[in-house]
């Protein structure tokens, strides 16, 4: 699905991804996970075109991405859900979800809002109201959802549990899982163990702008030992 | 007395309507790219050249009308996206100054292609229409009818249509309404044209009442920035509201004896210095409804 060869981004002068290859097949979740800074969510921001100064090679499903602008390769079936809670503050939350559905022949978009009101049901509640004024959970969900419901061949999801207390992270997860389960194709940056081992059959190690490892979820038994990775500590 | 009011405030809704389609360009541009746009009111000049060309072509004032607004709007649009488009990652004053240059271009341009002297025409309609006790010309009727109609169809523009939608949310989130698989390109281009077009409609409306000539967009800017700057920029609604408030006070204030214009131009100065005081400081770099 993804071929990912030497991509390397950089961020003014500083060189954030020293020539990173990776893969990820067809209906598999892998994260990368590492410290803060290593380079994952630049990693994420270059495969979706939106790091101005990037190099290597980025295929999906076998065709050349680098190069095409970042709508472009929306419409070639990649999604991004970002870190922050990129929302719309000032439009509503159906109006969030309907920017992308409007790609959409018409008939299809109403698909794509049951599809995200159906993930979570608070937002089909809270349709009309500004979506800057949601809570920081109710964004991070808003955002999962509208990338989900536009149903791309790979999602890019950029710490969709950060900041959330637990009962949220649940929720996320549970998304995330049923969407690969429906077949979506899902590359996650995330800390969350619970996460983690319940979506992914791969994680890639991040330290330095450079991947240090391969692992799978089931290589950690506690948080302990996957933040003891995360923090450089590598294992054989 | 009562005669000189409602006259005063027709007249108020003249100007105010098609300052309003002036400043909701601008605004609407504002909003969009984070910009200035200096060569608005050499838009509404070309507008008004635009008609008054067609107009002598065809001699159907609607058809002049339709043909000069989709024209300037097009000539606008590339015109923006030529000089505006390789500036956008670079410093904001730069395309402040690109479009400033691209306004004394337009002017001089205008002088030397059409002459400076004034371009007239007599308005298509000039039965008077009585307005209670007033009998008002029809024409500026329908110049209140077709600005206000057209701030209406904006503002469901913005708020319903697929294109409307897109540019609010490259507004308030560009990169992330390109991952989303917004074409940020088209959206830009349609909102130079947009803009340029309602400044165009405007000049052509205008043109039976106050001609055109090639500086006449510095006299319609200044009032458009006051109204952006007082509205909110990038808020399409204030503007459009804000300059219907303008149109009235410069009418209104014609009513008190011994004031002239430009006294009634630096109190308006003075009031929009207050409002910008007073009102409290907030995010406005967004098209809003």
């Amino acid at each position: 699905m993804l071929d990912v060869q030497d991509l390397h981004a950089f961020y003014g002068a500083s060189h954030v991804v020293q020539g990173i290859s990776f893969n990820v097949a067809q209906g598999e979740a892998v994260a990368l996970v590492g410290r803060n800074g290593v380079g994952k969510t630049s990693t994420l921001k270059s495969l979706m075109g939106m790091e101005t100064r990037t190099r290597g090679t980025i295929a999906l499903e076998g065709t050349p991405l680098m190069g095409m602008a970042s709508h472009v390769r929306a419409g070639r079936g990649l999604g991004y859900v970002p870190e922050e809670r990129a929302v719309f503050p000032q439009m509503s939350v159906e109006e969030n979800i309907r920017i992308g559905a409007l790609l959409h022949r018409a008939t299809n978009q109403k698909g794509v809002l049951d599809r995200a009101y159906d993930l979570f049901p608070i937002l089909r509640e809270r349709r009309t109201q500004l979506a800057g004024t949601l809570s920081g959970g109710q964004q991070k969900m808003l955002a999962l959802a509208r990338g989900i419901a536009l149903q791309p061949k790979l999602l890019l999801v950029d710490e969709p549990t950060e900041g959330l207390m637990p009962a949220n992270v649940e929720l996320i997860t549970h998304a995330l899982l049923t969407a690969t389960q429906q077949g979506m194709t899902v590359l996650v940056v995330d800390s969350s163990f619970d996460l983690l081992r319940t979506l992914c059959s791969r994680l890639y190690a991040m330290d330095r702008g450079v991947l240090v490892g391969t692992f799978a979820p089931a290589d950690f038994s506690s948080p302990d030992e996957l933040a003891a990775t995360m923090l450089g500590e590598t294992r054989e | 007395m009562l005669n000189q009011v409602i006259l005063q405030l027709l007249n108020g809704l003249v100007v105010g309507a098609s300052l309003a389609l002036v400043a909701a360009g601008l605004a609407l541009l504002f909003g969009v790219l984070h910009i200035i746009n200096f060569a608005q009111g050499d838009f509404f000049m070309m507008g008004g050249y635009a008609v008054w060309f067609t107009l002598n072509l065809t001699h159907n004032y609607v058809a002049a009308m339709v043909i000069g607004t989709l024209a300037i709007a097009i000539v606008g649009g590339l015109l923006l996206t030529a000089v505006i488009w390789p500036l956008l990652q670079r410093s904001q004053v730069l395309v402040l100054l690109a479009t400033l240059g691209l306004s004394l271009i337009l002017q001089q341009g205008a002088t030397n292609v059409l002459g400076g002297d004034t371009k007239l025409v007599t308005p298509p309609l000039t039965l008077p229409v009585p307005i209670g006790p007033v009998l008002y010309p029809a024409y500026d009727l329908v110049v209140i009818a077709v600005g206000m109609g057209i701030l209406v169809l904006g503002y469901f523009f913005l708020r319903y249509t697929r294109y409307g939608i897109w540019l609010r949310a490259v507004a308030q989130n560009r990169p992330m309404a390109a991952a989303l698989g917004v074409p940020v390109p088209r959206v830009y281009i349609l909102a130079f044209m947009v803009s340029s077009g309602l400044a165009a409609m405007a000049g052509g409306l205008l043109l039976p009442l106050q001609s055109v000539y090639p500086t006449i967009g510095n006299d319609v800017i200044a009032d458009a920035f006051i109204i952006v700057v007082a509205g909110g920029l990038g808020n399409f609604r204030g503007a459009a509201i804000v300059a219907l408030l303008v149109g009235e006070f410069q009418a209104l204030g014609q009513l008190i004896p011994g004031i002239k214009p430009s006294v009634l131009t630096l109190i308006l100065f003075g009031l929009v210095i207050i409002l910008l005081m007073v009102r409290a400081q907030r995010q406005h770099s967004l098209v809003r409804l």
